[in-house]
């Protein structure tokens, strides 16, 4: 009688301790998640007060608006910054890892640019890439090459994203691939030079397979996170650029939203996107254990 | 002597890079100071100033008697303040629930709330926004403190991993002296996860004081706008005005309040990658 009276209170102490996390969930994910669904198959439109049931007119819509599809390929174009600090990342990381003085004064610069906020590094952008007098195009100008127009060109303003984005994100990137590099046993490499193997074969051998787990887990958050890129086209912008050339699917969500107050129809994209994202994911965790590394 | 040789030429090598590396992280943010201490006239100069002369601190001093930036500051500390304290209350306590307790529906409720991290946040932006709408949350800063403030479900997750990994004798042990569950989280989970739980924190200072799509969108009256959608409009309304300097002293002390907490933590920050190690 004592014990189950023990166990009793202690589901109750529990179901009360997780409560928090579950009214987040349901009020602040299952309900706007049903609402989202709902939604997207309506013409809700917040300036007209009848809402009606169209089915999926609002998916046959999207796929024909050429804005969306323009957009979607400016998404995928902001991936393009992944290859590139995950390569200078690990460079760092195995520049770090060779036990350098001051490497405890080097990570703290090199998080300097994660850990500031977006809003100020956009101020900060715009002025170094000011197409007059920002610094970059006058270093450009020092070696004689002419700076394009980075703020008014789509193109050019797409291309400073991705510088931006794989400088915030290099030192971040090295933390998290210095870590792992750390936890390679010694031993391994001993073996390895015992057995003859060059500095060349020992990476290849070694250290990238045992790497494979972190670059899976960086690749699978990092592809998440740039494909939702929005602030940056937002501030760097008016209407997403000339021809639409810089905007992504999320500043086309917003903007449906927001600015036309086609929630029912952007509720559908929200949806379409959200679909797309998660499939992307399945396939990279179905094809990683391809070529992931998982121990003994 | 060989040997000894290459290992001096492949450390020169690594110390070069790195310091190549740090250069050009740290380079625009000197630029920025070196801006933003300068006359508005001085900016356009070719070749550039690094070091302003005369220095002129007139930037500063015009953005601390400027009210929108002030109330700006002061939203961003209550938000940063309820999300930080109140949000690792409830993720913590979840999450020591999930370790270590027996809940009815255990392994269903956590995925579920697992399974809330799936989902791009884009696809509950405008439900949310709607849902807000309705109850009258909209130019508060209740959306930005109320769902923070219920915990976050990748600290919850992170604890949770970090707490099971605890001894399950320490809560036997304690249940035995008759001690209340609560308090078995809070005088012995609770600081035996400090590690895990400052790391935690600070991650989530940063993108709560970092947050400019949350305010952007449910907050329209300027007065109760946080620092990061402050110096954007800042910026917008100053850009015609190409006063420069201003704007980026305004955006360095956007950066300032993170920057601090960071160095001070730094210990734990870099002890929180050791820690997940990353075994997944």
């Amino acid at each position: 009688m004592f014990k189950r009276n023990m166990k009793y209170k202690e589901r109750m102490a529990g179901l009360l301790f997780v409560m928090p996390s579950l009214l987040q969930f349901v009020f602040f994910f299952l309900l706007p998640l049903c609402l989202c669904i709902f939604a997207s198959m309506t013409d809700w439109n917040v300036l007209v007060r009848d809402k009606s049931f169209i089915g999926i007119k609002n998916f046959i819509e999207i796929f024909q608006d050429s804005k969306f599809w323009i957009a979607l390929r400016n998404t995928f174009y902001m991936l393009l910054p992944i290859p590139v600090y995950m390569t200078l990342g690990l460079l760092f990381a195995m520049a770090c890892d060779k036990k350098i003085k001051g490497d405890k004064l080097f990570r703290v610069l090199y998080y300097l640019p994660y850990i500031s906020s977006i809003v100020a590094l956009v101020l900060l952008w715009k002025w170094l890439f000011n197409s007059e007098f920002g610094l970059v195009n006058q270093v450009l100008g020092f070696f004689g090459i002419g700076g394009p127009n980075w703020l008014n060109d789509p193109v050019w303003t797409k291309r400073m994203i991705v510088i931006m984005i794989s400088w915030k994100m290099i030192g971040i990137t090295a933390i998290y691939f210095l870590a792992s590099l750390k936890n390679i046993p010694a031993p391994y490499y001993e073996a390895a030079t015992i057995d003859g193997a060059n500095s060349v074969q020992r990476f290849f051998k070694i250290t990238l397979p045992l790497l494979t787990p972190i670059i899976f887990y960086l690749l699978t958050v990092n592809i998440i996170g740039s494909l939702q890129t929005f602030i940056e086209v937002d501030l760097f912008t008016k209407d997403g650029g000339r021809n639409y050339g810089v905007a992504t699917i999320i500043y086309y969500i917003w903007q449906k939203a927001f600015n036309y107050s086609q929630m029912g129809y952007a509720c559908a994209a929200a949806i379409l996107f959200g679909v797309m994202i998660l499939l992307l994911t399945l396939i990279q965790f179905k094809i990683s254990n391809k070529w992931v590394y998982e121990g003994e | 002597m060989k040997a000894k040789n290459k290992t001096r030429i492949v450390r020169g090598l690594a110390f070069i890079i790195l310091l190549a590396g740090a250069f050009t992280m740290v380079i625009p943010f000197v630029w920025m100071l070196s801006t933003s201490l300068k006359e508005a006239k001085y900016v356009y100069q070719i070749p550039p100033q690094w070091i302003p002369d005369p220095v002129d601190w007139e930037n500063y001093i015009e953005l601390w008697g400027n009210s929108r930036l002030l109330s700006g500051l002061k939203n961003s500390t209550i938000v940063s303040a309820c999300v930080v304290l109140i949000g690792t209350f409830s993720s913590t306590l979840s999450a020591f629930a999930f370790a270590k307790l027996e809940v009815p529906f255990k392994k269903g409720l956590f995925l579920c709330v697992l399974s809330s991290m799936m989902i791009p946040f884009v696809v509950l932006l405008v439900p949310q926004y709607i849902i807000y709408t309705k109850i009258k949350w909209i130019n508060t800063l209740l959306p930005l403190i109320v769902p923070g403030a219920l915990g976050n479900v990748s600290m919850m997750f992170f604890l949770r991993q970090y707490m099971t990994g605890l001894p399950t004798e320490l809560l036997e042990a304690a249940k035995i002296d008759g001690c209340g569950y609560f308090k078995i989280y809070y005088r012995i989970f609770m600081p035996l996860s400090k590690p895990a739980i400052v790391s935690n924190i600070i991650m989530i200072f940063m993108a709560t004081w970092n947050d400019y799509f949350g305010p952007m969108i449910f907050i329209n009256d300027e007065r109760k706008q946080t620092i990061q959608v402050v110096i954007a409009m800042l910026n917008s309304y100053h850009e015609t005005q190409t006063d420069i300097p201003l704007v980026m002293a305004a955006a360095l002390i956007a950066i300032l309040p993170v920057l601090t907490v960071f160095i001070i933590c730094q210990k734990y920050f870099t002890e929180s990658f050791a820690i997940t190690g990353l075994k997944g």
